[in-house]
């Protein structure tokens, strides 16, 4: 009844996309093995898409679609912002914005046996990474990275937590450094971790951490921590939580602008 | 052959459409969609884990929640929560997200006014355009949300008018002089969905 058009992925690659579009067509392609990431599904012979965004490809062969949502799909070694929930015998129950709720087992810390297991109460703030992701079963964090070292995760303590989309998450977490994270971190000094899921912690740097010049340091789980002479109050939390959520649609020249702007402002 | 209408539109012409995404703050997916006067607020959370008692724990479990623009919840809104729960399993992937809830909250902003019928013909007052209104505003939030869905839904009103011909998209005042009205929902393009109402 309808006709098929011959779909070629050249067509829709980089433009947005709704559910339903037909991106691929199987049948032309021969002998090919394609990986889908988010977004897409197989229907019989053709890849159609399943969230609006914007299609991307990858060489050789990686096709997902991109885009933005206030809720997170769990998926394996992301480093995420969890809440405690509730603690049972052998895991913590740890909400990350995810359809289901996440399991962090008493025992995945540096060194963490039967005698030290950590207490935390309900409401604490964690940096976690994600270890499996399986859908319709629970996922499981960790607090230690893939060789067992504590590497920045754990407790998030002081500070302040606000929720924002996963693509901003993206957009902060992306190298090269993030134009509003850049412009910041060369006035102010703050701590700062971002979870793929959409949540950002940021917490102010005691005054004794004085260094001449800006440096940016990268560790390997992600978290930022920039630093600067001017000593740091619990007022520039406030400035870059609230830098952070402006800079969301703005280009990389306008959220210099933007922080520019504000930080004279308060001086 | 051209038929007139009071506003001056051709019998395929829709009322001026506009609609916004995001509108919400707090909730997870949200779209405002407004057709001439009609207008109407979706709002979706979710999804969230766990379903309800009777629902199957294999699928996701999607909830319907109709607000209207004032008085009681009665009847009406159940019929329209039914109907709006059956289009959104039915555009839905349902294999993925199992045991979660997803709950889409339908806010009617206005409803251009009431059409009321006799009254022992009829027990209430309803305004045909506006459930075609709510499944395109449940839709936009659904894919503002991150819903997996298999394709969107678009929904169009249509009656017949005094002349004999079929008109699109009617307002208030025509609907009041037509003898039978439809409204159709397009998810699939191999099946169309429909919703008669006679009077």
């Amino acid at each position: 009844m309808e006709t098929k058009a011959s779909v070629s992925p050249a067509t829709f690659l980089d433009k947005i996309v709704v559910p339903g579009d037909v991106v691929l067509d199987l049948s032309s392609l021969t002998n090919q093995t394609i990986k889908l990431g988010g977004g897409l599904r197989q229907d019989c012979d053709s890849i159609s898409v399943m969230k609006a965004g914007k299609l991307k490809f990858s060489k050789p062969n990686k096709y997902w679609v991109e885009s933005s949502h206030k809720r997170y799909v769990p998926s394996v070694e992301d480093n995420v912002l969890g809440i405690v929930v509730d603690s049972k015998a052998d895991n913590f129950l740890v909400d990350i914005k995810g359809p289901a709720i996440a399991f962090l087992p008493v025992l995945a810390f540096e060194g963490g046996t039967r005698r030290n297991i950590p207490k935390f109460e309900v409401g604490s703030l964690l940096y976690v990474r994600v270890v499996k992701a399986n859908p319709g079963m629970n996922p499981e964090l960790s607090c230690t990275d893939a060789s067992g070292k504590a590497a920045e995760f754990g407790l998030l303590k002081d500070g302040y937590m606000f929720e924002t989309s996963t693509g901003l998450s993206r957009m902060l977490l992306s190298s090269p450094t993030c134009p509003v994270l850049e412009a910041l971190g060369k006035q102010l000094s703050f701590e700062i971790a971002v979870g793929l899921n959409g949540r950002v912690w940021v917490c102010f740097l005691m005054p004794f951490l004085e260094l001449i010049g800006y440096w940016v340091v990268l560790f390997s789980s992600c978290s930022v921590t920039c630093s600067m002479v001017n000593a740091a109050s619990p007022s520039t939390v406030v400035v870059v939580s609230n830098a952070i959520m402006n800079s969301e649609y703005l280009s990389g020249v306008q959220q210099q602008i933007m922080v520019e702007k504000l930080l004279q402002r308060i001086k | 052959m051209e038929i007139d209408r009071a506003d001056g539109r051709t019998a395929n012409q829709l009322r001026p459409l506009s609609w916004s995404r995001n509108t919400l703050h707090r909730a997870h997916g949200s779209a405002s969609w407004s057709q001439g006067d009609t207008k109407v607020l979706a709002a979706v959370y979710g999804p969230k884990a766990g379903t309800k008692k009777n629902e199957n724990p294999e699928k996701p479990c999607f909830e319907v929640i109709w607000k209207p623009k004032s008085g009681q919840i009665g009847k009406l809104e159940k019929e329209y929560e039914m109907i709006l729960k059956r289009t959104v399993q039915s555009i839905c992937i349902l294999t993925v997200n199992q045991n979660t809830t997803t709950s889409i909250i339908i806010q009617v902003v206005h409803d251009d006014g009431a059409v009321s019928f006799d009254d022992y013909v009829f027990q209430y007052s309803v305004f045909i355009s506006l459930l075609p209104c709510a499944i395109n505003a449940a839709c936009a939030a659904l894919v503002d949300a991150g819903i997996p869905m298999k394709h969107l839904a678009v929904a169009i009103c249509c009656c017949l008018a005094e002349s004999g011909y079929v008109i699109l998209d009617p307002t208030k005042l025509e609907e009041q002089v037509t003898l039978i009205s439809s409204q159709y929902l397009f998810a699939d393009l191999s099946e169309i969905t429909g919703i008669i109402w006679l009077e």
